[in-house]
């Protein structure tokens, strides 16, 4: 040892410090339920992007739901004196071939097109959550047999698989979209769950629990799914381009939902063959899309910063 | 390693066999059994072929048996539709447009986003950061058949720069499909690259390759770039699945003559057997991306490679 | 003429709610072959002083605001980004708290050392490699040639860190910082790696900054010392003289908060902690940053509206502090 005489005395003296500096504070005293969301709140709101995508969101919401109710025109009513008319101000968005108004067309598309993807995310959550926390809690063989079995779905197109479960009905509905979709694009769901609920079992507190004797279906519903609902809210906005553009993809290529009732992608599929005479025909409803995709996205974006605080990037 | 292969490729088996029961069992509820109940009137050779390929009087776990030994033999039956023609007929016509097509916009999307993304990270929070994302952010949003329609509609109609409204055959008109069909994965590989580049640019072990004066372009290209890819390849393989579903919209819009156009049309159609034939090939595609995505992350990543021995 | 020359640093972090000032003001020079101890908590700037040396600190948003960092002749502070490469890790080296992340998990150690060797030394691969196992022998790591071609993940955080040692000293630098090279270790492998720095030190003669929290490792190590709290010096001796008589207030808890074997029974010896918390370097108040926590400082004394200069109590012993132990005891006698 190449320590000096000198050194070797004052080592005796110091000795080995521990690695704790003087007055460093407690952290991690208990947090309250009440302001755990109040502070996602202010974290939210700090993020212009995801206000504004917010705010845009519910002007979308809004577009959607009470211009039908107001507008003039039957969404329904064919009227060929009036087909393929440009944007004006009686019809913002112009009409279609039978001369039906886009404004409100539009609008009741947009209801199909945001009533299916929220529908099937929230069951995709559903299913996901049962799955999830059934093979994470109780883990073991039966984990790994229903994980194996997620692995072997993955290996399914998912579109291809949506559009054989439409196949098994006579007409294409509102619900048969919502069940082709859901049960097309589970899988994710089911594994975001399960990773939660194995990483929370871990946790002390979920430990002392367990230790105090807390039964299962309470250690599960009081301290395991209540912890995963922030990442649950993030994944519905994430979800939610998916599931969009997929049936928006199915009715663009005349495997959605049956006419007259038209989504945006349908919509935009009535636009394709004429884009070149009027291209807004195809514009709208694709822009309608985007926006709905962009919002979910910066929205999803916002709450992630705000609701786990861990995966912040900086 | 070849270990991790080996185990890797015969997990696949039971996976297949998996996949292959979903949509036997499914397509078995959409025809009801026999043929015969669907309401399109089936030409009498095809329904005795059919009965001779289904035997369609057997229990159906036979007839699912049957069915399989047609997969692994690769002989995926006849069409209920086209006259004269086998699935296999249409696979083996149709399928290479499709990889090729499917090829180039792969290419497109690494080929731009890649870059892309390392620009925005490398200038993050700068105007060649937003211009970037904003591209980024639009492919990821707007659905392909809108880039698609633009794209004719500005390129081959309005400024007419030499490329073909449609069709797959010159190399002109090969290049707007497959920038439709790569926007997308453009766009994703764009906002991945951005994301985990600036992770790893944290990172202790990018400090450290400064610490020892190395010149930026090493640091990048080395230390950096090769720890952002390796989710880069990991998200390839879902987006395999998002390329084959963009492919029934582009190969519709540019009437291209690939199996994705097929596909849809098999289902409008109902010509079931085509439409069986082909999700069974787009599902060994997507599984077959995936363990080859497996293996290169395993390459690119020697912990998972250590432990996976 | 001192190896390295640090004078009135300021480095700034740019932050919404104004800068924050890391460090603010600090001066102190290192001799060729001599070991300089920097101690303080957390946050006291001393990581910061260090990735100002070496010119690694984030920009944005920190930034060098003003002062002068002179090297051999040299101002690192006015050199450009490619003039600064070649000095790093060539003649000033550093090594990093965390041995777990501080190796690329992508690369054999055998790159991950010869890439430095290559770059500076200008060698071949076949050179470099042959000088790469000379290295982790150097830094005893057995079977060394076979180990280059492993990843970092097949060696322990010790290992690592030995590692770290032989990329730093692979182009035989002038000076080595090392920012708390033990403290993410184990206790056991602390002593051996503060010990193989050391001997390295000795065998390279280099100068060597030690960046620690620990008294115990100063004591271990340092020639001289500087202690720093909120971004200042505030107190600079040789070892044996700051441990000897301590003249901060700051100091003397700090050694104070070292667990004694001497003492009456090493079970019942309590560490002493400093009530209170650092200031907030955002916007310090032109006061003492001690005198909040100072059980001196009362309300009134000028230490708590005008900062103390630093001053030469002894020969070679600055303190700053209106406070310091001799004045205190010159009083109370």
């Amino acid at each position: 040892m190449a320590v000096n005489p000198q050194q070797e005395e004052l080592r005796e003296r110091a000795v080995v410090a521990e690695a704790g500096a003087p007055g460093v504070a407690a952290a991690g005293a208990p947090v309250r339920q009440t302001s755990l969301w109040r502070d996602a709140w202010y974290r939210y709101r700090a993020n212009r992007a995801a206000v504004i995508a917010a705010v845009l969101f519910l002007v979308l919401l809004a577009y959607v739901i009470f211009v039908p109710i107001f507008s003039p025109y039957d969404p329904y009513e064919v009227n060929f004196s009036d087909a393929y008319l440009g944007p004006s101000l009686a019809h913002p968005f112009g009409t279609d071939q039978y001369g039906r108004d886009l404004f409100t067309r539009a609008a009741l598309g947009g209801r199909i097109s945001i009533g299916i993807g929220f529908a099937a995310t929230i069951a995709i959550m559903g299913i996901g959550v049962v799955y999830g926390s059934i093979s994470g809690f109780i883990g073991g063989k039966l984990d790994n047999a229903m994980m194996r079995f997620l692995d072997a779905l993955y290996g399914l197109p998912y579109l291809p698989f949506a559009i054989i479960v439409t196949q098994l009905f006579q007409t294409v509905n509102f619900w048969v979209m919502v069940i082709a979709l859901t049960i097309a694009s589970w899988f994710t769901a089911a594994r975001v769950v399960r990773g939660q609920i194995i990483s929370l079992k871990e946790n002390d507190y979920v430990r002392a629990a367990r230790a105090v004797g807390a039964r299962w279906y309470r250690i599960l519903g009081r301290h395991l799914l209540p912890n995963t609902l922030g990442v649950l809210i993030v994944f519905v906005f994430l979800e939610l381009p998916g599931v969009i553009l997929g049936e928006a993809f199915l009715s663009f290529i005349g495997l959605g939902i049956n006419p007259p009732k038209a989504s945006w992608g349908s919509l935009a599929q009535d636009g394709r063959d004429v884009y070149l005479a009027h291209p807004s025909m195809i514009l709208i409803p694709s822009v309608l899309i985007a926006w709905l995709i962009l919002c979910a996205f910066f929205i999803a974006d916002g709450l992630r910063d705000a609701l786990d605080p861990r995966t912040r990037e900086t | 390693m070849t270990k991790f292969v080996i185990r890797r490729l015969l997990w696949t088996i039971p996976v297949l066999l998996l996949v292959i029961l979903f949509t036997f069992l499914m397509m078995r509820q959409i025809k009801g059994n026999p043929f015969r109940k669907t309401e399109r009137a089936v030409p009498a050779s095809i329904q005795a072929n059919l009965n001779r390929k289904f035997h369609l009087d057997d229990p159906w776990y036979v007839q699912y048996a049957d069915y399989v030994k047609g997969v692994f033999t690769l002989d995926l039956g006849p069409s209920l539709v086209l006259r004269n023609q086998s699935v296999n007929d249409i696979v083996r016509s149709h399928f290479p447009v499709s990889l090729e097509l499917g090829a180039y916009a792969f290419l497109f999307a690494i080929v731009v986003g890649i870059p892309l993304g390392m620009i925005a990270a490398l200038r993050a929070n700068k105007p060649a950061d937003y211009g970037a994302m904003l591209i980024a952010n639009v492919g990821f949003a707007v659905p392909s058949f809108l880039v698609a329609t633009l794209l004719i509609y500005y390129f081959a109609v309005k400024w007419d720069v030499g490329v073909p409204t449609s069709g797959w055959d010159t190399w002109q008109s090969k290049i707007l499909p497959s920038i439709a069909l790569g926007f997308f994965p453009m766009a994703y590989f764009a906002r991945l690259v951005r994301g985990t580049m600036l992770e790893t640019l944290q990172q202790d072990y990018v400090r450290t390759a400064k610490a020892k004066g190395l010149r930026p372009q090493r640091v990048v290209g080395l230390h950096v770039l090769r720890n952002s890819l390796i989710p880069v390849v990991t998200a390839a393989g879902p987006l395999l699945g998002a390329v084959i579903t963009g492919s029934f919209i582009i190969e519709t819009i540019f009437a291209i003559p690939g199996i994705g156009r097929y596909y849809v049309n098999s289902v409008s159609a109902r010509d079931y057997s085509v439409t069986m034939g082909l999700t069974i090939l787009y599902a060994v595609i997507v599984i077959f991306g995936n363990l080859v995505v497996d293996i290169l992350y395993g390459f690119l990543d020697p912990r998972t490679r250590e432990a996976r021995t | 003429m001192p190896l390295l020359e640090v004078t009135d640093l300021r480095t700034y972090f740019a932050t919404r709610e104004g800068d924050v000032r890391a460090v603010d003001g600090v001066s102190f020079e290192v001799e060729p072959g001599r070991t300089l101890g920097i101690v303080g908590e957390s946050g006291c700037g001393k990581s910061v002083t260090a990735l100002s040396i070496m010119g690694l600190i984030p920009k944005p948003p920190a930034r060098i605001v003003s002062g002068s960092i002179v090297f051999e002749g040299k101002d690192l502070t006015t050199l450009r980004e490619r003039e600064l490469e070649n000095i790093r890790g060539h003649e000033i080296a550093m090594i990093f708290q965390d041995p777990m992340t501080s190796l690329n998990p992508t690369l054999t150690i055998g790159t991950q050392i010869t890439e430095a060797l290559r770059r500076h030394l200008g060698m071949s691969s076949q050179e470099a490699k042959r000088r790469a196992v000379e290295l982790l022998e150097e830094v005893r790591i057995p079977n060394a040639k076979t180990r280059l071609g492993d990843y970092p993940h097949r060696y322990s955080g010790g290992m690592r860190q030995r590692v770290m040692v032989a990329i730093a000293l692979s182009c035989n630098p002038k000076l080595l910082i090392a920012d708390e090279p033990t403290t993410a270790l184990d206790v056991t492998v602390q002593a051996g790696i503060l010990d193989l720095l050391e001997e390295l030190r000795e065998e390279h003669q280099m100068a060597m900054i030690l960046i620690t929290h620990d008294m115990g490792v100063v004591a271990e190590a340092a020639d001289d010392v500087v202690v720093m709290y909120a971004g200042q010096v505030v107190e600079q001796a040789a070892t044996l003289e700051l441990f000897d008589h301590p003249e901060h207030p700051y100091t003397e808890a700090l050694l104070g908060a070292l667990p004694s074997l001497e003492g009456a029974g090493g079970r019942e010896a309590r560490l002493s902690s400093i009530p209170g918390r650092p200031p907030d370097l955002l916007d310090p108040p032109p006061a003492c940053r001690f005198a909040p926590r100072c059980p001196y400082a009362h309300l009134g004394d000028y230490c708590t509206v005008e900062q103390p200069e630093l001053r030469e109590l002894r020969p070679g012993h600055w303190v700053r502090s209106a406070h310091p132990a001799s004045e205190r005891a010159a009083v109370a006698v």
